[in-house]
């Protein structure tokens, strides 16, 4: 199957010089990512080539830096994830589309009304201000103005499956860090809040990786056929319970397992230098260019679940450790407050001006109560000094206080 | 003036080990932890983490046993006597620590003169040696939770879901080291302020008699 199936696919690829074989060897990585061997290349292949029509897709940007677009589109040198997600059919994709004003949200509204979508959503949801952001459309007074988050119910509730891609789409990102005063919030916490059920794979990481994205869309065409129930029962999921501060909701985010199933630090190519206790120490030092391990300069690897050393970026090239900067943790939820300062092991505690303090290091912290415990004994033991205990100890009372006050009365404990 | 007397069965031969045996441990957990915490100089890591995790197995399983054989050893109900009870007992508020615990703060503060009557250990003692088992099962607890072959399994991904992830564990679990440090300071500062006959008994296990009686 996978040998006869040319098609619009096939020339979409050879009109942008990639051959079969780069696109096959790209399946693979892409099986992989899903979990799949990677002799299931040709079936991921006929999976993209031979649906039998475009998977309609709606890309919403909300609450971001369009990074993830950035991350996907890569307009300037297209590569086989550009092509393979162009083919997808985005009927509306705000940053790269040529449909503009009526026409273009036309094409949500049909899309809704006719079902068989998938919606990729890129960004957090900005519940504060009563949702007035994100507006699309709208007279001179704003009347007939469409809220970023009344498109996100539009386009959600009739979805075949939402793919948060980004940190900022799964739990609100670093839109949402301390103090989020955009009300920053997830969609999968956002949707369960407002009672749509549509199934929401969460996909973080700032930006998201491309590669990823095609394994889902994949995994959904190719595995599921489809059938969002599908699609959940047969993939491998992780869950993560957490409770968001902004819609109150305790949310369970579904993340796939074969790309979020284990830490950075367990995959890192400079793990063999961390059991061996060989450490940068400064960034741009010699250690680092050896490939020394980046513990001590804050990689936040060990707590940080993606598989960022296996795909890689940048159709493979790189990635942050590889280039030797220390993970900053961006897969992990709340990631900015969970991690930063980016370059300590620990993240700040955030005192927000309680007693004056701002943010502080859990170690001065540490060394602080520490340090007051010690002056706190010296003080202490000059005083029992001075007042003769040392050495005999003190007199001892012949009886309690309490007893003696008692004494009068009802005789006490005794 | 008087000190009374250090005898043997106030800390029978068994917890004489098994203190010797936390005091090893604590001081290789705390070494090793801030190590992993920050490698202070290069080629440990291994052995840090190793340490790390054999002595935590050991403390656990020693503290278990010494709450176990409470039950079972005797040891002296009250400070200077061979006068022995169950050893439970004796860790319990005795009815000599009724109503001393804030004579025994006011001590301490220079508020009042005289020593407190107390049972084989005071109030603020009792207290604080009661608080570090939780403590010590709460800190084996929190180490499971960012420890990567444990951190999947229920138990443990409940209490990582509760404080909002593995990076807030770890400064929970970094704070309590600190609580053990202070806890360990003030021990030895106490046990010690007016001799060094209670480190001589429970170290070297040798009495010291009493004094001025």
């Amino acid at each position: 199957m996978a040998q006869e199936a040319h098609g619009a696919l096939h020339d979409l690829l050879a009109v942008r010089g990639v051959s079969r074989r780069d696109f096959l060897k790209y399946c693979g990585s892409v099986a992989a990512a899903i979990g799949l061997s990677e002799t299931m290349a040709p079936q991921v292949a006929a999976a993209l080539e031979g649906a039998p029509k475009l998977l309609p897709a709606l890309w919403i940007n909300g609450g971001s830096c369009t990074g993830c677009t950035e991350s996907i589109a890569q307009v300037d040198s297209p590569d086989v994830a550009t092509i393979v997600l162009d083919y997808l059919s985005f009927e509306y994709f705000e940053t790269i589309m040529a449909a503009a004003g009526t026409w273009a949200e036309e094409n949500i509204t049909k899309r809704v009304a006719e079902g068989g979508y998938i919606v990729i959503y890129e960004g957090s949801v900005m519940t504060g201000q009563d949702g007035n952001t994100l507006f699309v459309g709208g007279g001179p007074n704003n009347e007939g103005a469409k809220k970023g988050i009344d498109i996100l119910k539009e386009v959600a509730s009739n979805a075949v499956a939402v793919i948060a891609v980004g940190s900022c789409a799964v739990d609100g990102g670093w839109v949402m860090a301390h103090p989020n005063p955009a009300k920053a919030t997830g969609v999968a916490a956002f949707l369960q809040k407002e009672g749509i059920t549509t199934p929401v794979v969460s996909m973080p990481t700032c930006p998201v990786n491309p590669e990823w994205v095609v394994a889902m869309v994949v995994q959904l065409l190719l595995v599921a056929d489809r059938d969002p129930a599908k699609f959940l029962e047969l993939t491998q999921w992780v869950k993560y319970t957490y409770h968001d501060g902004v819609t109150d909701q305790d949310v369970t985010l579904t993340l796939p397992k074969g790309i979020y199933g284990q830490s950075i630090h367990d995959n890192c190519p400079r793990r063999g230098h961390f059991e061996n206790g060989e450490f940068v120490t400064e960034l741009g030092s010699k250690e680092e260019a050896m490939g020394y391990c980046l513990y001590k300069v804050g990689c936040k690897g060990p707590q940080t679940y993606t598989q960022c050393p296996v795909t890689r970026w940048n159709r493979s090239a790189s990635w942050c450790v590889n280039s030797g900067a220390p993970c900053i943790g961006c897969g992990g939820l709340n990631w900015v407050d969970n991690n930063a300062p980016f370059l300590k092991r620990l993240s700040d505690i955030q005192f927000d001006g309680f007693l004056g303090m701002g943010n502080t290091q859990p170690g001065h912290i540490g060394a602080a109560v520490g340090g007051a415990v010690a002056v706190g004994l010296v003080a202490h033991g000059l005083g029992m000094k001075a007042a003769g205990r040392i050495g005999d100890g003190p007199p001892m009372e012949e009886m309690k206080a309490y007893d003696r006050k008692r004494m009068a009365k009802k005789g006490g404990d005794k | 003036m008087s000190t009374h007397a250090y005898y043997r069965e106030a800390h029978p031969l068994i917890f004489v080990i098994t203190h010797w045996i936390n005091l090893v441990c604590m001081v290789m957990l705390a070494f090793s932890g801030f190590y992993i915490h920050y490698p202070f100089f290069d080629g440990f890591m291994g052995v840090a983490r190793g340490m790390h995790f054999v002595a935590m197995y050991v403390v656990i399983i020693n503290l278990t046993f010494r709450i176990i054989a409470a039950f079972f050893v005797k040891s002296a109900n009250k400070m200077g006597t061979r006068e022995v009870d169950l050893d439970i007992k004796n860790w319990l508020p005795q009815e000599e620590n009724k109503h001393q615990f804030w004579e025994t703060v006011k001590y301490y503060l220079f508020l009042r003169k005289e020593g407190v009557i107390s049972g084989k250990y005071g109030s603020l003692q009792k207290i604080s040696y009661l608080a570090t088992i939780p403590l010590t099962y709460l800190q084996a607890y929190t180490g499971f939770c960012i420890y990567a072959p444990a951190m999947d399994l229920g138990f443990f991904k409940g209490g990582l879901e509760l404080v909002g992830g593995p990076m807030n564990m770890r400064i929970i679990h970094y704070f309590i080291m600190w609580v053990f440090i202070v806890f360990t300071m003030v021990h030895a500062y106490l046990a010690n302020i007016y001799n060094f006959a209670p480190s001589k008994i429970i170290f070297l296990w040798k009495e010291t008699e009493a004094k001025g009686h």
